[in-house]
């Protein structure tokens, strides 16, 4: 056991130790719990960011934990994939733990905050890490029964009765996917992720098609699939912002992580082709997508408009990984990644302008770039970056997406996704010309300008710049698309 | 074949809890004699047990005879390896049931009464694990009804004589319907010894059979309250909450679903229950008793009675497994035995402190109760997402066998009714655990935690139920004596499959 193999487990478990340590610090020294808050977090992203790099470069581990019963181990592994993921996990969550500093009040229950966030984090980095289907179960599990108290962390009749609806949701998913998982064991004797998926799927086919059902059932409701996303649209609004954040941009995304595993390391390609479910998949993800942007589009409230917009955008991803072609799962993963910073800099947005104008409603927001033109600024750049508008990093993702379902020959699912891509242009360019657009209203020409500072506004710079620079630079390499390559690669046409 | 040994501690395990007992009775009435005799009890018991462990996983059978009162009813002991594992459940949680009865009890009326009851059940509980044969299995079991009577009317109120008045009835009717059982089974296999692969083989009316089962099954069935012979078990949470453990956790339910087990595996044999196709009626019986217990544990708001309809939800578990006779069920059946006591005691040391502390015992008054007994409601926390088969708990390991075991046994219907019931469970635990942390209160929560005689076995019963879902290797876990009593019962070779 080398340290490098060590390195997952130590990436999970320092955001939850950390977090633990802010809480006892925090609430004694507030720049103490600052302190150890950021410092965990540049730390496991650095430490994620550098083993993707290293699975980039063919470093593949697998380190072995605990047994919990006979055939069932705790592991983790290290492999294109995973890492990935687990970079943008942690990217996301550093940004949204600096950002909460400012948005919250400062009071013991910011650290109650902080401790539930870094745990919730850790855990997403252990499913990020899993080896096989038990583990990643374990993770799973966990960070959704830790985000419960982050959803309804503003204690309102609101937030509880959301936070009601996603745990029933949730636990509800989980049955599902817990079920999925004997019945792998049963039929595959294997809960293993195997490249290329399990070597015999022994099982009359309605038993198999069962199994697969239950799986993609049960993370389809974290994805957010249609009809399963009921929780989204009340959970989003109802959690602080930086959560907020975090939900849209990664959370939803484990749920499509989750099915990734199944299609590729489980069931495998051929299998998949074999069973007839791809056209299924493309025809609900594509459905999710035009159905989900035609809410966004009526929707008044700013944060529930973008809540919507996930469930269409990560649509998006499972809609391409159904072609099952090298380019469009490469479209996918870089579209998680560039989606998480951008949807979640759009959250910080939100969470910013209803902290200082109070306003939670798109309809509210006329005017708004005379009183706050750097975050209007951020606001544009996001929402453009997410319509899709080169050079920004949503271009990008679009562009491989497309690229992959025409490469793939699935000429309707390209339409779908162009068209989907015009709704987001519907949804979002409203916001945009509301805010730029100058008002004599007297509600909202407030003669007096007044940025958020500090924490928020710095937050909100850097995600706004981030996009632009995903978007110019790319290609670089070690960028996301670079990583994404590779691990479509290695999932489509897997090493022997 | 396993060896056989003649050992005397067979029989010493349950004598010497006897007369520790005896030693409460004579010389109770000092608290300090009491607490002495009672934890010597305990103490005494858990080392005898425990030491018989290298032995028995080395593939040795220890074995005493007492004697024959008439030609063919003869009294011993055989310690295989399912008889021990139910004997180290009971005699590991024996010895924190009494601490925490220490504890709870003190400045009640009669302590004599109840610690020296207290004692022979610890006394009776081991001898039901050790019988050799279905008559000394049948007397202490009638034993044990008697011994707990006391415990169940020590308030000794009108309400605790009326549950008292029902324990005994069901319990003694379903004592009488064993009798029958057993001179059915004399009758037509001339003997009671259990015996691996069973002892009805020769036997072929089928109707003699059928009886047999129905009695035999019915009959232990009653104290594994499995519906609709359950009603005595809600009634009888009026005892107090160490006698609520007892009965709910370690001796009377577990004795119940220990004799079931044993009927199934010894007396009729797996092979034989196969062909006769019995068992799958038991098993829908079990499956209905899963899933209405936890309807009806749903609709309860005094915190004790949700967990005893909680109780009768999981010892079904047992039973279901135990009758789909297959060996990754029978794994489930047998490690739900310590997985079930464990989580489930431990819940009932929390109630108990709950009421101890505040005087609180419904759920509804729990609001807050997080902040002013934080150890205390982690613990009942962790016991409940153990039952909802959270992974790394102890109820995950359960709900993994059980259901490989009904795939196994082309039974996948089971699989969703496990899912169904992990839901139910979220659906009754995860409210308590709500209220207890996230209702908002209004007032501040003063901290006032649990005195550490009442922590202390609820903090070591909570860590055991991490320990049974991450640690089933461990070298303190018994997890390998129940493979090698599933591979008896299944006449295996190698691993269980």
């Amino acid at each position: 056991m080398t340290l490098t193999s060590l390195l997952p487990l130590i990436a999970l478990a320092l955001p939850i130790i950390g977090g633990l340590a802010a809480l006892g610090a925090g609430r004694r020294n507030r720049r103490l719990g600052i302190a150890v808050v950021a410092g965990t977090a540049v730390t496991t992203f650095l430490i994620t960011a550098l083993l993707a790099l290293a699975a980039k470069d063919g470093l593949l581990r697998e380190m072995t934990l605990v047994q919990i019963a006979p055939p069932v181990w705790i592991v983790f592994r290290i492999d294109p994939l995973g890492t990935l993921f687990a970079a943008t996990v942690s990217g996301l969550f550093l940004l949204a733990l600096i950002y909460a500093f400012g948005y919250l009040p400062d009071d013991r229950r910011q650290w109650r905050f902080h401790a539930f966030a870094m745990a919730c984090q850790g855990c997403m980095i252990g499913v990020a890490f899993a080896g096989n289907l038990v583990t990643l179960l374990v993770f799973y599990e966990l960070f959704s029964l830790l985000s419960y108290p982050l959803i309804t962390h503003d204690r309102t009749r609101v937030a509880v009765a959301a936070g009601l609806k996603y745990l029933v949701y949730i636990i509800t998913g989980g049955a599902f996917v817990w079920a999925g998982i004997i019945l792998v064991f049963h039929l595959g004797g294997e809960i293993r992720f195997l490249p290329g998926g399990l070597a015999d799927i022994n099982g009359s086919p309605g038993l198999v098609l069962a199994t697969f059902a239950c799986l993609v059932t049960g993370f389809g409701v974290k994805a957010a699939l249609m009809p399963l996303h009921g929780w989204v649209p009340d959970a989003h609004p109802a959690a602080p912002a930086p959560f907020s954040a975090v939900l849209s941009g990664v959370m939803v995304a484990t749920g499509v992580f989750g099915i990734l595993r199944v299609m590729f390391e489980i069931f495998g390609v051929s299998r998949l082709i074999e069973m007839g479910v791809l056209p299924w998949l493309g025809g609900i993800a594509g459905a999710s997508v035009l159905l989900a942007a035609a809410r966004a589009v009526g929707e008044d409230d700013l944060k529930r408009r973008l809540a919507w917009s996930t469930i269409s955008q990560m649509a998006y991803v499972l809609m391409a990984v159904s072609t099952i072609g090298g380019q469009a799962v490469t479209g996918a993963f870089v579209h998680i990644t560039h989606h998480a910073f951008l949807k979640g800099g759009l959250f910080f947005c939100a969470g910013l302008v209803a902290t200082v104008t109070g306003a939670t409603r798109i309809s509210q927001l006329r005017g708004l770039a005379q009183r706050m033109p750097v975050t209007s600024l951020a606001l544009t750049v996001l929402a453009l970056g997410l319509v899709g508008i080169p050079p920004l990093s949503g271009f990008i993702s679009k562009w491989l997406l497309g690229l992959g379902l025409a490469d793939a020959g699935a000429m309707v699912r390209l339409g779908v996704m162009l068209a989907g891509a015009l709704l987001a242009a519907v949804y979002l360019w409203p916001i945009i010309y509301r805010i730029w657009l100058p008002t004599d209203d007297p509600r909202f020409a407030h003669s007096h300008s007044r940025e958020a500072s500090g924490w928020m506004l710095g937050i909100l710079i850097a995600t706004g710049m981030l996009a632009v620079i995903l978007g110019t630079a790319a290609t670089l390499p070690g960028f996301p698309l670079d990583l994404a390559k590779n691990a479509a690669q290695w999932l489509v046409e897997p090493p022997p | 074949m396993p060896i056989e040994l003649h050992d005397l501690r067979p029989v010493l395990a349950p004598l010497i809890s006897a007369l520790c007992a005896g030693g409460v009775f004579v010389m109770g009435t000092s608290g300090r004699w009491r607490a002495i005799w009672s934890l010597a009890a305990a103490g005494l018991k858990f080392v005898i047990v425990w030491s018989m462990l290298p032995g028995t996983l080395a593939g040795s059978v220890y074995i005493f005879r007492v004697g024959e009162i008439l030609p063919g009813l003869s009294i011993a002991f055989r310690v295989d390896a399912f008889g021990l594992f139910y004997a180290l459940v009971t005699a590991t949680l024996w010895v924190l049931t009494t601490v925490y009865a220490l504890a709870y009890m003190k400045g009640s009326h009669a302590l004599k009464r109840f610690f020296g009851f207290f004692a022979l059940c610890i006394s009776t509980t081991v001898a039901i694990a050790f019988a050799e044969n279905l008559f000394t299995l049948f007397l202490f079991y009638e034993l044990l009804t008697v011994c707990t009577y006391p415990l169940v009317i020590h308030d000794q109120d009108a309400e605790a004589r009326r549950a008292g008045r029902k324990y005994l009835a069901y319990t003694l009717c379903g004592g009488a319907v064993i009798l029958a059982g057993m001179l059915l089974v004399f009758h037509s296999a001339g003997t009671l010894s259990l015996a691996e692969g069973g002892i009805l083989g020769d036997v072929d009316d089928h109707r003699v059979l059928l009886l047999i089962f129905l009695t035999l099954v019915g009959g232990f069935g009653v104290k594994a309250a499995i519906m609709p012979l359950h009603a005595w078990l809600p009634a009888a949470m009026v005892a107090p909450t160490p006698v609520s453990a007892l009965l709910h956790a370690v001796a009377v339910v577990k004795a119940g679903a220990f004799g079931v087990v044993r009927v199934l595996y010894d007396v009729f044999g797996v092979n034989l229950l196969k062909s006769l196709g019995f068992a799958t009626w038991l098993g829908y019986l079990a499956g209905f008793t899963i899933i209405a217990g936890s309807i009806m544990a749903l609709r309860q708001n005094r915190l004790k009675a949700r967990l005893a309809w909680s109780t009768i939800s999981q010892l079904s578990y047992i039973l279901l497994a135990a009758s789909l006779l297959t060996p990754a069920a029978a794994l489930a059946a047998i490690i739900h035995l310590a997985n079930q006591a464990f989580t489930k005691i431990t819940m009932f040391f929390v109630a108990g402190a709950i009421e101890h502390n505040t005087g609180k015992t419904h759920i509804d008054q729990l609001d807050g109760i997080g902040y002013r007994m934080p150890w205390t409601m982690a613990a009942f926390t962790i016991a409940g997402l153990s039952f909802m088969g959270v992974p790394l708990l102890a109820g995950f390991i359960t709900k993994w066998y059980l259901s490989l075991g009904a795939l196994a046994a082309d039974s996948g219907g089971f699989v969703a009714l496990m899912a169904l019931s992990g839901l139910l469970n979220a659906a009754y635990w995860l409210p308590i655990i709500y209220r207890a942390y996230f209702r908002e209160t209004g007032i501040p929560q003063l901290r006032e935690e649990t005195p550490w005689m009442l922590l202390a076995p609820i903090g070591i019963c909570a860590g055991y139920v991490i320990l049974l879902g991450t640690g089933a290797q461990a070298p303190l876990m018994p997890f390998s004596l129940a493979e090698s009593a599933v591979r008896l019962a299944f006449g295996l070779e190698g691993g269980i499959p």
